[in-house]
């Protein structure tokens, strides 16, 4: 009954995009029907095609950084009690900094093209993602450790055996929240300044006020950052069930 | 003769809204004398706690009437009758003493005297110098007889308990159990305890009434002849074994259908 | 913290900024990119004297403000109404997790479409961005009063009204000011980020502003203003809600 419902819900909600612009009911420069803007994306494929090398250039490098530092400095953070103790109310009041002032100050250190992007998109993703890691290596039962040296296992046995399996679901939520913040951060960082990637290009789009333009490069910021979360809860289902065993 | 003060007439309880569930209790016929203590057994889905609900006016049977000191109970009369839990069930931003007087407040009572009643209540259970604590800094039994004060403090005629000490420690729940027989001592209320512990019941009850698997029907009424003051040495008497077995018998039969 | 660690955590701090105005004085440190911390504060101190500047931190204030109170109430009841009832809940709760999940930053294009670039803009995108975190807390909080507690004191004789208020209020009262406060780092950088994209007046387009001209003292002063008024609304929102949850138990 409720399937059906929501059923109902997706496809009347999806049926009203297309519907009322067409009937002039929104004006299509604020939303253009559902087939408008898949059209812009169909008709101008090449150019969107063409805007995905730098921007997903960008996300990885940023995600290596971002999420690669992030966990790092977790798993170092999250391991003595001593550093959570005085870092983490730091980490935690900057939380609220709006780290977006800071693309500026990157476009001056490092101009317009993908450094400046990598550098904000890091930024803007290490802290969630290390708060993230630090939270998942702070809830491990110190017994597993203690019991792994009562059967004589060495430090790096430890580390092996013992504290990278037990963290990997904490690794995986700092991936999944730390890859989307670095999407978004790279996309935002286009948009703000940029001469070319997706961002750019939904920013040169609303200049023109081709709404579909805008809104294609809006499904695919949007295809991107679902498919990574698929991925990630796959990743997370996997060691969820390898841990099970 | 005292007055009988609880009195469950013809009662069934059929959960689901138009009656269409599951038949919980089937014709309950029990009358209460005043002050005494009634534990009410039975295997498990029988209705007991069900039945404690109808008494508390927090359900009303689907046929059959309970009336509680000459009224008829059809919705929650806080000032004849408190509630005890098996959870202790503590409002946790309240200190001790404040979720002692929240009856009372909600009855508008004065800060003053309030907090007034509350503090002899948390004395009379043996919780004097934990007034201003909250329940997270309380352990587990300490909350429960937080809780047992909360249901004094209006000084009901009946005291309806619901498996309290179910979810204690074995050591908590027979020192609770003493404490409780102290306090049913000075204030004479009339209970109605609900458990599943068989030892439970015959130590602390002068009447056990034995309930049957679902529907709950009235298959025992067990008078305890075990004199008072009760002593741990009882329990590992002939006579409370005699009475034990008996129960024993109505729920074994009953879990084998 | 203990008392030796936060001097040692505050030590780190001013340290930091130490070896910033020392690297800058030795020639290390560029500062037309990164100006030493004492020109910084020059700069913020005539800043805090120009009126327009003022002006402009007036305008984001109130964009900012503006947005919350819009989407906190807003918020608030839709997410009673979908926790409450459960039609509307079992209908839109999942379409509400994925609008959660969905990042709301690459909309911004869309409102400047609808809006054009203009205040209620960024009042529009800050109640945007704000509402959804908003909603998922009124349904947890919801969810966070213990129904038994409901019982217990309708046991007592509680009055509808007086489950309300000394049932739900309470319990919800912590969870509630925290995703306000959570909303309102969201709504602070939703309408930052507005003003940095295109704007005529506030804070963040000045910020931008200054980067393009490579005014860097007054650029990094903008960033030190900014970054202080975000951290004190959210600690001042984190002390209410500690109080408010003070029976809550410590981790």
């Amino acid at each position: 009954m409720t399937r059906v419902s929501q059923a109902a819900l997706y496809l009347s909600i999806l049926a009203a995009w297309e519907v009322l612009p067409r009937a002039g009911v929104i004006p299509r420069l604020f939303v253009p029907s559902l087939s408008e803007a898949v059209g812009a994306l169909v008709e101008n494929h090449g150019e969107y095609l063409a805007s995905l090398p730098t921007t997903v250039g960008e996300i990885l490098v940023a995600y290596v950084i971002a999420c690669g530092g992030g966990i790092l400095v977790g798993q170092i953070i999250g391991a003595s009690p001593r550093a959570r103790r005085m870092l983490l109310p730091v980490f935690r009041s900057a939380y609220a900094v709006p780290l977006v002032v800071l693309y500026p100050v990157m476009m001056v250190w490092f101009g317009l093209g993908a450094e400046s992007k990598i550098a904000f998109a890091s930024i803007y993703a290490f802290i969630p993602t290390m708060l993230t890691a630090v939270a998942g290596v702070a809830a491990l039962s110190p017994a597993l450790g203690e019991t792994a040296r009562a059967f004589g296992a060495t430090s790096l046995q430890q580390i092996l055996f013992i504290a990278l399996p037990a963290s990997l679901p904490s690794i995986v939520a700092a991936l999944r929240l730390g890859g989307a913040l670095v999407i978004v951060g790279v996309i935002v960082a286009e948009m703000l300044g940029a001469a070319e990637g997706l961002g750019f290009l939904i920013t040169r789009y609303r200049t023109l006020l081709n709404s579909p333009g805008v809104y294609a490069g809006i499904i695919l910021v949007l295809v991107m950052t679902g498919m990574h979360e698929l991925a990630l809860r796959r990743l997370e289902r996997m060691v969820a069930s390898y841990r099970e065993t | 003769m005292t007055k009988t003060l609880v009195s469950i007439h013809g009662v069934s309880h059929r959960f689901g809204a138009d009656g269409a569930g599951v038949l919980a209790l089937d014709g309950i016929d029990l009358e209460v004398p005043d002050g005494q203590f009634v534990a009410i057994v039975g295997p498990s889905g029988c209705g007991k706690s069900t039945l404690l609900s109808l008494v508390a006016g927090l359900r009303r049977p689907s046929s059959g009437t309970v009336f509680c000191d000459g009224e008829r109970i059809t919705a929650p009369m806080p000032r004849k009758v408190g509630m005890i839990f098996q959870e202790a069930n503590l409002l946790p931003w309240l200190t001790a003493v404040d979720n002692v007087a929240f009856p009372l407040k909600l009855r508008r009572v004065s800060k003053l005297e309030r907090r007034a009643a509350a503090r002899d209540m948390l004395a009379l259970t043996g919780l004097a110098g934990f007034e201003e604590k909250l329940p997270h800094q309380l352990s587990g039994g300490m909350k429960q007889r937080v809780s047992i004060a909360r249901g004094l403090v209006q000084d009901p005629a009946v005291l309806l308990m619901d498996e309290p000490f179910a979810s204690l420690d074995e050591q908590t729940r027979m020192l609770l159990g003493d404490e409780l027989l102290r306090i049913w001592s000075e204030t004479r209320k009339t209970v109605l305890f609900v458990t599943h512990s068989l030892n439970e019941a015959v130590y602390l009850a002068d009447r056990v009434i034995v309930l049957s698997a679902r529907p709950g029907r009235i298959v025992d009424d067990v008078a305890v002849d075990l004199p008072r003051p009760r002593t741990f040495a009882m329990t590992s008497s002939e006579r409370f074994g005699v009475l034990k077995e008996r129960i024993w018998q109505h729920i074994r039969q009953a879990e084998r259908r | 913290m203990r008392r030796h660690e936060r001097l040692i955590v505050a030590a780190g701090g001013v340290g930091l900024f130490l070896l910033w105005e020392v690297l800058v004085r030795r020639g290390a440190l560029d500062p037309s990119l990164a100006p030493a911390p004492s020109t910084i504060l020059d700069a913020l101190l005539k800043l805090a004297r120009r009126p327009e500047v003022l002006a402009s931190l007036g305008v984001t204030a109130w964009e900012v403000l503006a947005a919350f109170l819009i989407a906190a109430p807003a918020g608030l009841f839709i997410g009673f109404a979908l926790a409450e009832v459960p039609f509307l809940g079992a209908l839109f709760r999942p379409l509400i997790n994925f609008l959660f999940g969905v990042p709301k930053s690459i909309f911004l294009p869309v409102f400047i479409l609808v809006f054009g670039v203009s205040i209620p803009q960024k009042i529009a995108f800050g109640v945007f961005t704000t509402l959804f975190v908003v909603i998922m807390g009124g349904i947890a909080a919801v969810e966070s009063v213990p129904r038994e507690l409901v019982t217990v004191s309708r046991a007592y004789g509680a009055t509808p009204w007086q489950v309300i208020r000394e049932i739900y209020l309470p319990s919800m009262a912590p969870i509630l000011l925290e995703s306000a406060r959570l909303g309102m780092i969201f709504n602070i950088t939703a309408v930052l980020l507005c003003e940095i994209y295109g704007a005529r007046d506030g804070i963040g387009y000045r910020i931008a502003a200054w980067g393009e001209n490579l005014q860097m003292p007054q650029l990094y002063a903008a960033l030190v203003i900014v970054a202080i008024a975000a951290v004190f609304v959210n600690e001042v929102l984190r002390v209410v809600e500690s109080r408010l949850g003070f029976w809550r138990r410590v981790a």
